[in-house]
């Protein structure tokens, strides 16, 4: 276990999958960046996840971000010996009412149109790549770009390069407060001390609104629940692909479901609530899946993959997500010199994790980052005081 | 999914029916309430007064399967609705009272219940400690080993048998043996032969004298050799336990490794370092729970005048509440029957008798403390673990994994369960948390800061189907049934 250093390059505050991604795209630009994680590194959203990576469904005008984030995730697979079993194994999402083919039929010709492998599928094409998905579909879109990781290998991962490349990373150290001088950012006070820095990071997931606030500043992130059931271990290949919905409008109003198998064997299949303003503590408190979740989670499974029906449940978890009013993440500058963000992740951040890093590199040291015409994309897309300013316009 | 669930409704639902459960399930109807009584076994009794799979059989007579008849009987006589074979895998808190739901015969089918009050009378569990070759096939829980000589079955493969660990539960196995007339090579018990102390500890306990000498004339009949003061230190075998290494403990407890020696032709290891606490259902419903290593680590804390945790309504007895065994059991489900039934039939139980029932309980817990302390439950393996080792079976994760992630920065058994899947088997650490947490205090982070990994729906592993059905029946009102809501 690792001291608290009394100064660093900078501070990253939050251990998940942003935190440790911008703590190591920040050292390998010759930085010394502090990690600091409040219980365990991944314990929140990030170690519950099921870390899909992939640009389908996720919206047009992001997508050369998002096609970006899935690069930089296989090509780390590729040099890094792929220690996190990223799996690319594609995204099939199932159509059920006739009036739901033409919303697949219009992602598939606009992404199509954006240079994308994407496909429309009949129910035998759909069943040809997911042989056990013998429910009621009447079609299916199809992304072989999609990929899956083992969200904890991931996050090791990315930790054990960080460290690697001169990152110090500290669990079990909350921020209680950010040191202010002068009109900037001088610094954080934890649990076990003050550390002094010229840049401070927030990436502490849901509850990022509560660290902003810290320094005077809103940002509009509300948490939702995210749940998850896990089945007991299945043979490979019960479940091929990452299954989804098809989605009316994509977002988070659309409603949510993503089944895959683990690497582990077991099933796993997930859904989210609508987000809410929690109550105080909210974040401390361990929270269970709701029975009408679990229901129609398990309706939605058996209804694709009949033979399941007499398979054990396992187990569940349910963990926050954080929302924005338009389901982009905030990543960037924040008003107060030297201090940044990158949160408010609607449920997909693990995929943008590692682009987002890249992004905050520009933002922390002015220089470095995304490729040119993305770094314009990122600047205007995530902005994190895009609702501020539109507020007092 | 066509699975349909019956809904039933009491004023009292009993998790259990081992003695503390039937006690208090008893006690609850005898004083006016409708009480209803889950158990995931074949037959009521729990643990130590199992009902032995040959109802005319030499074990059918001895007093455990007495009193476990009796209080059944009892308990069916004041009304009390007793479910067999009904396996518990959620609980949750619905206005006041409670919605429990089960799975029964094994998943083929479901219950929901609608409870006003609860009682959890879970009891205990084998707390496993790892040590090298732990895994083999052939090498069980000693609690294990006596319930399957009470229900008539076989060990798992033939050749000598070595009973081991340490504790009174030890001579209460051998003791089983001894009833059912079945052999025991070597008894193995990691406390040296103390007879000064033992009587010592047994002197203001006159009541126990004779149940002492009857564990004692039962070992020897047994035929085992007896190895006092040793400690097991490996199995060995390829496929399968063949031989058993045993050595000599010094005072520490640490077994001199150099006189160990070893007893070939083994068939069955039953090993017993002590019991833990099942609290799946106590944590599910978010009452306080502690850790105390004299009680088998974490446990439900109940008020021993109520039986009340810190939730309303919800009571726990028995080993829950930690470990003790037989006598606090059945008083403190007493105590914590007559308490649910007085809050869900708005009275106030009797003070005098709840008063000499605390002052009972207080007595047989201070017996079941001496005990402990004769033979204390250790906490650590009882040798030093090769890096090897495994730990979580289910996952295969090994004792290099965990040190690993310590050393990585996880500090809690949450977290190196997520660094390392330690715990996300079919067990979900129920079997592993004591090894688990062994590995975390080696690395110095004491268990009672470790935490342990807090069960979630469902409980225990459960049919897809069956857990649909049962909360359909309480989420959907009009979903139907099998039986009248
Ligand atoms: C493929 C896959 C399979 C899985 N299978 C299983 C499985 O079979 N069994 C299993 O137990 N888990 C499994 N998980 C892990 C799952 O991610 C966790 O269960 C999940 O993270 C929810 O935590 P929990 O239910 O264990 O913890 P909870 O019961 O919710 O409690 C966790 C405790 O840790 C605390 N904590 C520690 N660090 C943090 C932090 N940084 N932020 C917030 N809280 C923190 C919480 O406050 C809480 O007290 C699986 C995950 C994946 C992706
Ligand atoms: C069931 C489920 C399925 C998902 N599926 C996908 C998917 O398929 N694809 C995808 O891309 N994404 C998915 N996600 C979302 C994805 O997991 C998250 O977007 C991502 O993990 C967010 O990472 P994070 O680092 O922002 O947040 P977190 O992992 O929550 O990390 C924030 C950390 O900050 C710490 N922290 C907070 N306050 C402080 C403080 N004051 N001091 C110190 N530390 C602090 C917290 O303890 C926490 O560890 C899923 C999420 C869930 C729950």
């Amino acid at each position: 276990m690792t001291d608290l250093p009394h100064s660093a390059d900078a501070v990253v505050v939050g251990g998940g999958i942003l935190g440790a991604a911008t703590a190591r795209a920040l050292a390998r630009t010759g930085m010394k960046p502090l990690l600091l994680e409040a219980r365990a590194f991944g314990g929140a959203v990030t170690g519950a996840s099921l870390a899909a990576i992939g640009t389908h469904m996720h919206g047009i005008e992001e997508y050369p971000l998002l096609r970006h984030a899935g690069q930089l995730w296989s090509d780390l697979a590729e040099a890094t010996g792929n220690p996190f079993e990223y799996n690319r194994q594609g995204k099939l999402c199932y159509i059920l009412h006739p009036e739901d083919r033409a919303v697949g039929a219009d992602w598939v010709a606009r992404e199509q149109a954006l240079g994308a492998e994407v496909a429309l599928l009949t129910p035998e094409e759909a069943r040809e790549r997911e042989p056990l998905m013998t429910g009621p579909l009447i079609g299916a879109t199809w992304a072989p770009d999609t990929a899956t990781v083992n969200p904890f290998l991931g996050l090791r991962t990315v930790l054990r390069l960080a460290r690697e490349a001169g990152a110090t990373a500290v669990a079990n150290t909350p921020v209680t407060a950010l040191r202010i001088d002068g009109g900037r950012i001088a610094g954080v006070e934890t649990s076990c001390g003050a550390v002094s820095a010229p840049h401070v990071v927030l990436t502490g997931g849901p509850w990022t609104a509560r660290l902003a606030a810290m320094a005077g500043i809103v940002l509009p992130i509300r948490p939702r629940q995210a749940q998850c059931l896990a089945s007991m271990r299945q043979p490979p290949g019960t479940i091929r692909r990452v299954i989804s919905a098809c989605e009316r409008a994509g977002g988070v109003d659309s409603g949510y479901t993503q089944i895959q198998q683990a690497a582990s064997g077991q099933v796993l299949f997930n859904t989210v609530t609508a987000p809410f303003d929690p109550p105080e503590g909210a974040q401390d408190h361990i929270h269970e899946v709701p029975p009408g979740f679990v229901l129609e989670s398990i309706e939605t499974l058996l209804m694709l993959f009949p033979s399941l029906a007499a398979q054990p449940l396992l187990r569940s978890w349910v963990r926050f997500e954080g929302v924005t009013p338009d389901s982009r993440f905030l990543a960037g500058s924040l008003p107060l010199p030297g201090l940044h963000v990158a949160a408010g992740d609607n449920g997909s951040g693990y995929c943008r994790a590692l682009m987002l890093a890249d992004h905050l590199v520009a933002a922390v040291t002015g220089a470095g980052g995304l490729p040119e015409d993305l770094a314009a994309l990122a600047a205007r897309f995530y902005a994190p005081m895009r609702f501020a300013q539109r507020d007092a316009a | 999914m066509t699975m349909a669930a019956d809904l039933l409704s009491c004023d009292v639902a009993v998790i259990g029916a081992g003695p503390a459960g039937l006690a208090a399930a008893k006690e609850a109807a005898a004083a006016g309430a409708d009480v209803l009584c889950l158990d995931l076994y074949d037959r009521p009794g729990g643990q130590y007064a199992m009902q032995p799979g040959d109802p005319s059989g030499p074990l059918a007579a001895s007093e455990a399967a007495r009193l476990g008849r009796d209080l059944a009987e009892a308990a069916r006589a004041a009304g009390v609705r007793l479910l067999s074979r009904a396996e518990l895998f959620w609980a949750a808190p619905e206005g006041e009272g409670f919605l429990l739901y089960a799975a029964l015969d094994g998943g083929a089918g479901a219950l929901a219940v609608r409870a006003r009050a609860v009682v959890v009378a879970a009891g205990a569990m084998e707390r496993p400690l790892p040590f090298p070759g732990w895994t083999l096939p052939g090498v069980i829980g000693a609690g294990a080993a006596q319930r399957l000589v009470k229900s008539g079955g076989a060990l798992p493969f033939g050749g000598k048998v070595v009973l081991a660990g340490t504790g009174a539960f030890l001579m209460a196995v051998a003791s089983t043996f001894a009833k059912a007339g079945r052999r025991i090579d070597h008894f193995v018990e990691r406390q040296p032969l103390r007879p000064l102390s033992s009587l010592t500890m047994l002197a203001p306990w006159p009541s126990r004298w004779s149940a002492a000498a009857g564990l004692l004339a039962d070992l020897r009949r047994t035929g085992a050799q007896q190895h006092h003061g040793h400690a097991v230190t490996r199995a060995l075998g390829r496929d399968r336990l063949e031989a058993v290494e045993i050595a000599p403990v010094d005072a520490l407890g640490r077994p001199d490794l150099s006189r160990a020696e070893r007893i070939g032709g083994v068939g069955a290891l039953c090993i017993g370092y002590g019991f833990q606490p099942v609290i799946d259902a106590t944590t599910a419903l978010g009452a306080d729970h502690a850790h105390n290593p004299a009680l088998g680590g974490w446990h439900c804390l109940a008020r021993p005048d109520s039986g009340e945790t810190s939730r309303p309504g919800l009571y726990a007895a028995g080993e829950t509440c930690g470990i003790g065994g037989m006598r606090p059991a059945l008083v403190s489900g007493r105590i914590a029957g007559l308490s649910a039934a007085a809050r869900v039939l708005g009275r106030t139980p009797d003070p005098g008798l709840m008063r000499s029932l605390a002052a009972e309980l207080a007595k047989a817990r201070r017996f079941a403390v001496s005990l402990a302390a004769h033979w204390p439950a250790p906490e650590a393996p009882p040798v030093p673990l090769p890096e090897a080792e495994v730990i979580c079976r289910c996952e295969d994760v090994r004792l290099s994994d965990i040190r690993a992630a310590v050393q990585a920065g996880a500090a809690e058994t949450f977290a190196v369960k997520m660094w390392t899947r330690a715990g996300m088997g079919p067990c979900q650490g129920r079997v592993c948390g004591a090894a688990l947490a062994a590995a975390l205090a080696e690395a110095g982070v004491p268990p009672g800061q470790a935490g342990y990994n807090r069960a979630h729906l469902p409980l225990r592993p459960v049919p897809m189907n069956a857990v649909h059905a049962a909360l359909a029946r309480t989420a959907r009102p009009d979903t139907p049934g099998t039986g009248p809501a």
